[in-house]
């Protein structure tokens, strides 16, 4: 949350998750390049350089795939959540990884020539008609320059200047950088028949994530929130009032496809967008303490009652009037302008448990 | 001039109209559109990099936000509900690309007798 952006907004935790990642990318480093040239296929005589570029590509290989695990893990089981939170760090050193891997590759493969290194590497091999000997770089180079769009775009200024969906839109190109990644494996170091463990680790890593996605999509499609129905004068039912439990909320998909979240707060109830300004993470899965929901993905808190961020920051979501029909909670399907004050509507008594 | 000199002359360009749009973000419009912005400045350097890259992106941004034209229920319409068509797309793309991968997998040609390459017609030693 912000009130006046700064480079990065550090507390404990960030030190933390960013010492560990460090320590791991030293570590695999470390075990690649001294302990275990054998086991990967490098007791023919490389140089330092090539030894160096395998390191680093075979690094942010796995840096890239443990990235893309979080996000589902973290759908099919809240317990992964912790790791969701500080993801952009580990996306910008996957990066920084990456790059290095590329320069090591640049400079020795592509340069001694009167050729400019870089038209070298765009132009060496232009034979798009086999597998075997496919130009397999140009996948490398497709998703570097996705890689490094997503770090550059990461800071929270991205998020407010180019609005949540356009800044996701953008950051659903990590899914085709993923498979050009594996592309670029695959038709690159795989191909080396006596290269065992990295074959290995490859099909394993890229399997694991195609099945991890697949599973939490199909999970939220099969799960997914249930739809309001119509009620008097064009609102929507949401549930019956008994059903929410004091402190958190229950969450209906809206005839426009928005989801809205009612929470019930001190016998009260408030309905507000199931978006988060910041990522649109669900905030009807947060818990509401002192009338402050507490976004699940990256903490944001919002007053359900005006959907308005505490005091400094400023945050702000949509509201929907709310109503009582019996013990029906009915909303109106049209949002207020994020940040607008609704009155909670009273629990009614056959309602409370 | 080959496709791959053409390729890095538009990269080159690129970067150069991307370092005039990050000037004049940075320096003028940045703080016209977003009032978090104002006062903070040490921030800005990291913008750099990704207006470098995606400068017509924050032109249109910077376009919609000057002319008040924003329209502030997009904002909150997530895109989560292609995710299922997303990760279908992806794991098929993983899938054959490790299995062209597969079955091209060859031995290195160790029994081949190494070959003394002369150097091209007119090439400095």
């Amino acid at each position: 949350m912000s009130v006046k952006y700064i480079p990065v907004q550090w507390n404990p935790n960030k030190w933390m998750y960013d010492g560990v990642m460090l320590a791991g990318v030293a570590l695999f480093l470390w075990i690649f390049v001294h302990l275990a040239p054998g086991m990967l296929s490098h007791e023919r005589p490389i140089n330092p350089q090539i030894h160096n570029a395998r390191a680093f590509g075979a690094c942010a290989f796995v840096m890239l795939t443990i990235i893309l695990c979080i996000g589902p893990l973290a759908r099919i089981d809240r317990r992964f959540l912790p790791l969701l939170y500080n993801r952009r760090h580990f996306g910008v050193m996957t990066v920084f990884v990456a790059i290095t891997h590329a320069m090591y590759v640049i400079n020795w493969y592509f340069a001694f020539s009167p050729t400019d290194k870089y038209v070298a590497a765009l132009s060496t091999n232009t034979d798009y008609s086999q597998a075997l000997g496919f130009p397999f770089e140009l996948f490398g180079i497709f998703a570097l320059v996705v890689l490094m769009i997503l770090a550059a775009t990461s800071h929270d200024f991205w998020m407010k200047f180019l609005t949540p969906p356009v800044w996701k839109s953008i950051h659903y190109l990590i899914y085709p950088a993923y498979a050009a990644v594996v592309a670029h494996i695959a038709l690159g170091a795989m191909l080396d028949a006596q290269n065992l463990a990295f074959t290995v680790i490859a099909v394993i890593g890229g399997l694991t994530v195609a099945i991890l996605h697949l599973w939490a999509a199909i999970s939220e499609t099969t799960r997914s929130d249930p739809k309001g129905t119509a009620a008097n004068e064009g609102w929507i039912r949401v549930c019956d009032a008994g059903e929410i439990k004091e402190g958190f909320a229950k969450i209906a998909k809206l005839p426009s496809g928005d989801r809205v979240a009612v929470f019930r707060q001190d016998g009260q109830l408030s309905a507000i967008s199931n978006a988060c300004a910041h990522q649109n993470g669900p905030l009807g899965e947060g818990r509401v303490i002192d009338c402050l929901v507490t976004c699940p993905w990256h903490g944001f808190q919002y007053d359900v009652r005006n959907g308005q961020s505490p005091a400094p920051f400023t945050e702000k979501i949509p509201t929907y009037q709310i109503a009582l029909d019996g013990t029906d909670v009915i909303v109106n399907p049209v949002a207020n302008p994020p940040g607008t004050p609704v009155d909670p509507v009273p629990v009614p008594q056959e309602a409370q448990a | 001039m080959t496709t791959a000199e053409t390729i890095m002359l538009l990269v080159r360009w690129w970067i150069i109209i991307g370092a005039l749009v990050a000037t004049a973000f940075l320096f003028v419009g940045i703080d016209r559109i977003d009032e978090d912005a104002r006062g903070a400045y040490i921030f800005r350097p990291l913008l750099v990099p990704a207006i470098l890259l995606i400068w017509p992106l924050v032109l249109w941004r910077w376009l919609i936000l000057e002319r008040g034209a924003e329209n502030w229920a997009r904002r909150y319409a997530p895109p989560r509900a292609s995710h299922l068509i997303v990760a279908l797309a992806m794991a098929a793309a993983i899938a054959i690309a490790l299995w062209l991968g597969l079955t091209s997998r060859q031995s290195w040609p160790a029994d081949i007798a190494p070959e003394q390459l002369t150097s091209p017609e007119g090439a400095s030693e």
